[in-house]
């Protein structure tokens, strides 16, 4: 499947290069190769592109997050004139000018997942990182019975994501006084950090009934953690990859907050060409929190590059 | 010592025995001052954290030190050499992808410690390489290699993840032998031979040469190109190593794993007062310096000092040690 998904970037990358125009061609920025959330967003844009008869071109930095880098391709896909382009900025400040640029070209421009600080935009599309927060946080507070010891690990301090969603932690918390939040610590979005921290925490915290990750990956080092010490705890992630589904399927990870890049990319292609087709598009665009565990992971096991596009009238109508 | 009679080699083998002599006491001192900083922390983390002293944590902090001075170990004779490998991180990255990826294939720990440390030590002669035979400089060179292997390392993974491996090959990362973790060992075990090699081996004598000054370590015979290409593959090899003892701890390998690795590797030997210029420093004082930055993190968590004053807190650690191993070094000539 992992060649697959190469072998798809790089006939999208050849394409792109032997220049062959097919009806139109929207150009699509995310912000790098190794978070599995991009990799769906980019399949997400192919199926609707697939489906809608257009041609996409995958714009990602090289360096993962780099903000020339992104800057630099923003400037050559100005030349490259694309129909549209669906842009998720690498940094939802720094990347403001190079909207603007793109404004000045006159290429409609549809805003998914991160929502830039700037610019004009056809719409914006995302999934609310506080409400994933918020709901991922109490599916675990109620799997405690309203009662017991909390730890959250945090992502990078300062990016937007994972301020919203600790934000989402602790007004959840709110809403049980029960449960005590011993400590709040960041690990970076990494594992092996997450993994450490849990073992100095786990040091002061003899009880520690949940954990709250603000992504998978740090889900998965605070079970290792956990499970290097011999004890348990309830733990919950963000992101909704594959391997967290899997962990939900052998019962070591409670639940995990869906961020669905599928849908984000699917749905921000369509509006993108519904715009160039005249068709009405909506302003605004945030997807229901949605959380998986035990009780719907299976659908979930679908691999990204098999599922189908849901149409915007399904995503749109609550 | 200006004795025209005097052959050249043994001329500067007793430069080199001079230098080193020297260069020993003072590294010597060097790693008293940073035991005696190490000490005085722990005091203070033992007065503000009740739970600090326990066996636990002792052990939790001596797992977690052994991985940052394995990492920090190999590159510690590369800057003895004045050089530096900005790969280390990216290494480990490809290196555990890889083995992990072996692995699950597999189902074999033995092929995935061999592709490993395989990898890791490969990388590490193509940076020896890089360095000598095409002189590029240390500090650029290993700066491409990291570059190109994060590349290799995304293009592989394309953003999926391997997780799971055999129970025998986790026990390198979570596994105890009377009592104490694996990693532990490991770490002992490589001071010892690091010691051995960079104290009491003309070798180790000729990579300290080499930082003190190149020029003069080659018209005194020492065989710079290949004691060089030896500290670099080394470096590397110790990165496998460090790739496999990440993977058995975290049980699971991704694309980014090696990110914001190679920054705390060299925050860890410049801490433990080997200097960037070369010639002088010792593996002992890395593994104190792993020490101090391990014992910083680990307190920040047993205090929960808050997110965002963490990063500035290892900053100043950083810059005060480095200071004091400057203050202490020009007073020592």
């Amino acid at each position: 499947m992992r060649y697959l998904a190469i072998g798809l970037t790089a006939a999208v990358m050849f394409a792109a290069g032997a220049g062959l125009a097919a009806n139109e061609t929207i150009a699509v920025f995310t912000k790098n190769l190794t978070n599995p959330y991009f990799q769906a967003v980019r399949v997400g844009a192919e199926a609707a592109a697939k489906t809608l008869g257009v041609k996409v071109d995958q714009y990602i930095p090289t360096k993962p997050d780099s903000i020339p880098e992104q800057l630099s391709q923003v400037e050559d896909v100005i030349v490259k004139k694309p129909d549209a382009i669906v842009f998720i900025p690498v940094d939802y400040k720094a990347l403001v000018p190079a909207v603007e640029k793109i404004n000045a070209a006159g290429i409609p421009v549809v805003n998914i997942t991160d929502r830039s600080a700037g610019g004009d935009f056809v719409s914006f599309v995302g999934a609310d990182d506080y409400g994933i927060g918020l709901a991922t946080a109490t599916d675990l507070l109620k799997a405690m019975g309203g009662k017991g010891n909390v730890i959250i690990l945090e992502g990078v301090k300062g990016a937007l994501s994972n301020t919203d969603r600790v934000r989402g932690f602790n007004d959840a918390l709110k809403e049980f006084p029960n449960v005590k939040l011993l400590a709040s610590q960041p690990a970076n979005y990494q594992r092996l950090q997450a993994l450490q921290v849990m073992e100095n925490l786990m040091q002061s915290f003899p009880t520690i009934d949940g954990v709250m990750a603000a992504n998978d990956p740090m889900a998965v080092g605070a079970i290792e953690a956990l499970e290097g010490a011999n004890r348990k705890a309830l733990v919950v992630g963000i992101n909704g990859s594959k391997e967290a589904v899997e962990l939900i399927k052998s019962g070591k990870l409670l639940a995990s907050g869906d961020f669905n890049g599928f849908i984000q990319g699917c749905i921000g292609v369509e509006i993108a060409v519904r715009n160039l087709r005249k068709q009405p598009t909506p302003r605004e665009l945030i997807l229901k929190p949605a959380v998986i565990d035990t009780t719907n992971f299976s659908s979930y096991e679908t691999p990204v590059e098999a599922r189908t596009c849901p149409t915007l009238d399904q995503v749109a109508s609550p | 010592m200006n004795d025209d009679a005097m052959n050249k080699n043994t001329k500067g083998d007793v430069d080199i025995a001079v230098r080193s002599r020297l260069a020993f006491s003072s590294n010597a001192m060097q790693a008293l001052y940073r035991l005696l900083a190490a000490t005085l922390l722990c005091a203070v983390l033992a007065s503000l954290s009740d739970v600090f002293l326990t066996e636990n944590n002792i052990l939790n902090v001596l797992r977690q030190t052994a991985l940052l001075f394995l990492m920090a170990s190999g590159l510690t004779l590369v800057i003895l050499t004045a050089g530096l490998d900005l790969s280390v991180g990216a290494n480990i990255a490809l290196s555990a992808c890889l083995s992990a990826s072996v692995m699950k294939a597999t189902g074999s720990a033995s092929l995935g410690v061999a592709t490993g440390i395989g990898c890791g030590t490969f990388i590490g002669l193509a940076n020896g390489v890089l360095v000598t035979a095409l002189r590029i400089p240390s500090f650029i060179a290993t700066y491409g290699v990291m570059w190109m292997l994060t590349g290799l390392t995304y293009f592989y993974m394309g953003g999926e993840t391997i997780h799971g491996f055999p129970p025998a090959f986790r026990q390198l990362g979570s596994g105890y032998l009377l009592g104490i973790p694996m990693p532990v060992y490991v770490m002992v075990l490589f001071l010892a031979i690091g010691t051995f090699f960079a104290q009491r081996t003309i070798w180790g004598q000729q990579v300290y040469a080499i930082g003190a000054n190149p020029v003069a370590a080659r018209l005194s015979g020492v065989p710079v190109h290949s004691r060089l290409v030896l500290v670099y593959t080394v470096s590397g090899a110790m990165a496998g190593l460090a790739s496999l003892i990440i993977l058995a701890r975290i049980n699971s390998a991704e694309g980014d794993i090696g990110e914001n690795l190679t920054l705390p590797a060299i925050a860890a030997v410049l801490v433990g007062g080997t200097s960037l210029f070369g010639g002088s420093g010792t593996v002992m004082g890395t593994l104190i310096g792993a020490l101090i930055l391990t014992l910083v993190l680990n307190g920040m968590n047993l205090l929960q000092i808050n997110a965002s004053w963490q990063p500035l807190v290892t900053g100043v650690i950083v810059l005060v040690a480095v200071w004091i191993s400057t203050l202490t070094r020009q007073s020592g000539e």
